[in-house]
């Protein structure tokens, strides 16, 4: 019986994605090659996982070319690309990306890069410019960092917001006069970040996709942020599966030091960490919420920032649990934990979301009263 | 209709009048509220059908399935269903007595649970017997026919409001351990028993020390055979789990409100650490039922899945920071009693004893690490407490 609340066509996936995954990873070494060349982005690999894997439409409706599977289907992917910390970018476009077009893109545009996505053909890196752009006399400029993935993107998808306080979505090619992409080393190694900036680059010199409310962009944007808590739970499974392993087999005072209680009662801590971050992610896939779409959202919310401080605690535990070794280069654990911390502090900082969350519950803030005036 | 409108049309006909006082009281940690009315609430409930909705049809049950349970428990608690004062009776020994219990046995106690007439209370813990309940040096003896009991119990919640106990006790002489242990179903109400009082940290008393000098069990009153205790004793425990929890994290998300409405009133919602932690306290509470629901759907057989085993200590943790926020929400103002203890210094209070019972926050770590992670095991002394 597939664990609650998947279904069999789930399992299925999850057994073929976790197989391939792990030759990828190869136990660490690839994550060592990733790191060393330095980009966080491994394209034959992504080619081989989205193209002939056909990964890259797991939640894309079938009529764009997916296979419709849901955040269900989205969240066993992630799981597993967190258990491996496959350096591609399933999250930007994939989720972010498909998220962003699937509401607010014209039937042709869905159709169009839909399908792309769907088929592998197309990198998509999102970028949330609604602070940093401005806007005017339809030019943008203004420069975003850390941009997840735009160092490999085809399209730039770039939120901005207008004159009236709409959000305008524009698709940029990398080419595109005024915009410059520079990538950089990211603490996390696994993952590709870059500097993007725009210097008067004007909005028909790219693909206009889209207008928002800043409130709907804001509440489909989280609810995509909602299954990085599927990459924390995959993750910090992994953070588990390692101290486990090590404190099994590492003896001192002639015990094993899975023997000592401190130790035992810190991996119960991360079990438990880890486990009610599962619940968080699942409860945010799960179809119940499918018809709600301010329940979602808050538990997407709940999901990112709970899974990713989870994470990292978890990660961190992990790393004291094995001594030295932790903290070594050649030991992939560092991996984790900079993927970890990247995860509480990308997209939306667990603080904030912590704050938009007690906004939701209905906790007045002096700030919410004055803007809801 | 279904369980839920069910209910739901009967507590809005009968949770009214003299019941009103109670609505929302009763819980754990404010038994001590009207114990007279909430037995006649039990014995209503009872009459009314709504008690051993589980068991089977032959036992006067509906055989409800695991979510109509659920259902039905949320219900109740969105009402503020009173604190049931029959739970131990209905959540505990009722499922042990359906799975190990005789025919005879059924027949005889069944009843009085369903009908709330008879409330049960549990007889584990002792003096030497705490997280290592297996120390139990109460002993009994068969001689004729009745078991004779010598010894003492403590922290028998609400002994001094039941009429039955159920009791683990040595039969066999010489033994150690989980061996000779035998499971017991005695009676309160006869001359060796002793039903003493211990005022808690509220100030208030709803657990007792009970001693047992001579008391006697009919020879039947056995469950399991002799030697059979320990197998039966956590059997029970495995039944505190279960859909009852849902309806216990209604009552918590009600604390939650009380807590956010407090922070409203008196500006500290505007407090950014504040407002963070009561953030956190909400998205623990969607996890914690996303927990169970994970848990009540991952084994049908009542084994334990492996992320069941964090169920206990997520709970009691939550509940015991609960209540620290909702002194922290309150500020120095909490400090003062009008008249009694108001239910958010009652929380906070009574909190702290979530992660004592059922097992501590220390041994559900154990747990964890030995059963779901299968880490070595805890090396025993030899000092005998
Ligand atoms: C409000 C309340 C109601 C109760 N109601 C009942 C009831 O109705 N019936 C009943 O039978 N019992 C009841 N109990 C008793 C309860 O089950 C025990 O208090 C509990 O099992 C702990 O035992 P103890 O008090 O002897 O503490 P101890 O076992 O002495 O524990 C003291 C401390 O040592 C720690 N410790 C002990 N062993 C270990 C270990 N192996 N590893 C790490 N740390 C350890 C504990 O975690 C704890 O912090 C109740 C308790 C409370 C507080």
């Amino acid at each position: 019986m597939p664990p609650f609340p998947f279904q069999e066509d789930h399992e299925m996936i999850r057994e073929a994605v976790k197989g391939w995954l792990s030759d990828w990873e190869d136990g660490g070494k690839t994550l060592h090659r990733v790191a060393k060349e330095g980009q966080g982005f491994d394209r034959a690999a992504w080619e081989g996982f989205a193209r002939d894997q056909g990964m890259a439409g797991i939640s894309i409706p079938e009529q764009y070319g997916g296979a419709d599977m849901g955040l269900l289907g989205r969240t066993v992917i992630m799981e597993e690309t967190g258990y491996t910390l496959f350096s591609a970018p399933f999250f930007s476009t994939c989720v972010l990306a498909a998220d962003m077009i699937e509401a607010f893109a014209s039937e042709d545009d869905k159709t169009d890069l839909l399908g792309k996505i769907a088929s592998g053909d197309i990198i998509i890196s999102v970028l949330d410019g609604r602070e940093k752009l401005s806007l005017k006399d339809s030019k943008l400029n203004g420069t975003l960092s850390p941009a997840t993935d735009a160092a490999h993107a085809d399209l730039i998808l770039v939120a901005a917001k207008d004159e009236n306080n709409d959000v305008v979505l524009t698709g940029y090619s990398p080419n595109t006069a005024g915009l410059s992409v520079t990538p950089y080393a990211s603490l996390d190694p696994t993952r590709s970040q870059a500097k993007v900036s725009f210097e008067n680059v004007a909005l028909s010199d790219g693909q206009a996709i889209g207008k928002a409310n800043d409130v709907a962009f804001s509440q489909i944007l989280q609810i995509a942020h909602g299954s990085l808590a599927a990459e924390c739970v995959g993750g910090g499974q992994r953070c588990l599966d390692m101290t486990l392993d090590y404190t099994n087999q590492r003896v001192q005072f002639g015990r094993q030091i899975g023997s000592f209680q401190s130790v035992k009662h810190k991996c119960a801590d991360m079990f438990i960490a880890l486990e009610s971050a599962r619940s968080a992610s699942y409860f945010a896939a799960s179809p119940d919420l499918d018809n709600d779409h301010s329940a979602k959202f808050e538990a997407a919310l709940i999901a990112k920032n709970y899974a990713s401080e989870a994470f990292f605690k978890i990660a961190g535990d992990a790393i004291q649990m094995h001594g030295g070794i932790g903290f070594t280069w050649e030991y992939p654990l560092h991996y984790f934990f900079k993927r970890a911390r990247g995860n509480r502090a990308l997209f939306t900082s667990s603080e904030d979301g912590f704050q938009m969350l007690a906004d939701e519950i209905g906790l007045k803030s002096h700030a919410s009263a004055i803007s809801g005036e | 209709m279904s369980i839920r409108e069910e209910l739901n049309q009967w507590m809005l006909d009968n949770l009214t009048g003299e019941f009103e006082k109670i609505r929302w009281r009763g819980g754990p940690g404010d038994e001590d509220s009207s114990p007279e009315l909430r037995r006649a609430w039990e014995q209503k409930f009872g009459e009314a059908g709504w008690i051993g909705l589980q068991w089977p049809k032959e036992y006067g049950g509906r055989d409800l399935s695991l979510m109509d349970f659920v259902e039905f428990n949320e219900e109740y608690a969105r009402h503020g269903g009173p604190g049931r004062a029959g739970h131990i009776g209905e959540t505990l020994m009722a499922p042990t007595i359906l799975a190990y219990g005789t025919e005879a046995q059924k027949e005889r106690f069944l009843p009085g649970i369903k009908n709330g007439s008879e409330l049960w209370c549990q007889g584990y813990s002792e003096p030497n017997a705490g997280s290592d309940l297996s120390n139990i040096k109460t002993k009994a003896r068969l001689e004729g026919n009745h078991w004779v009991i010598d010894g003492q119990k403590i922290w028998t919640s609400l002994a001094h409001e039941s009429d039955w106990i159920f009791v683990i006790a040595r039969a066999e002489e010489g033994t150690k351990g989980r061996d000779g242990l035998v499971f017991l179903l005695v009676e309160l109400d006869q001359p060796g028993i002793d039903i003493r009082p211990i005022h808690q940290i509220s100030g208030t008393a709803e657990f007792n020390e009970v001693y047992f000098t001579e008391a006697k069990a009919e020879a039947s009153n056995i469950i399991g055979e002799v030697g059979e205790g320990w197998k039966i004793a956590m059997a029970l425990l495995g039944f505190e789990r279960g859909a009852s929890t849902l309806g216990q994290q209604m009552m918590f998300q009600n604390e939650l409100n009380l807590i956010i409405k407090t922070a409203n009133e008196n500006g500290r919602a505007d407090d950014p650490s504040l407002r963070r932690r009561i953030a956190e306290a909400h998205a623990g509470l969607k996890v914690m039922r996303f927990n169970a629901l994970r848990m009540l759907n991952g084994t049908q057989d009542g084994s334990t899945s492996k992320e069941g085993y964090i169920s206990k200590i997520f709970w009691a943790t939550w509940h015991r920071d609960l209540g620290e926020l909702a002194m922290d929400v309150i500020g120095a103002d909490a400090e003062i009693i009008e008249d009694e203890l108001s239910p958010l210094q009652k929380l906070f209070l009574f909190s702290r004893a979530d992660t004592i019972y059922a097992g501590t926050n220390q041994i559900q770590r154990n747990i964890i690490a030995e059963r779901a992670l299968g880490m070595p095991k805890e090396p025993r002394g030899n000092t005998n407490g």
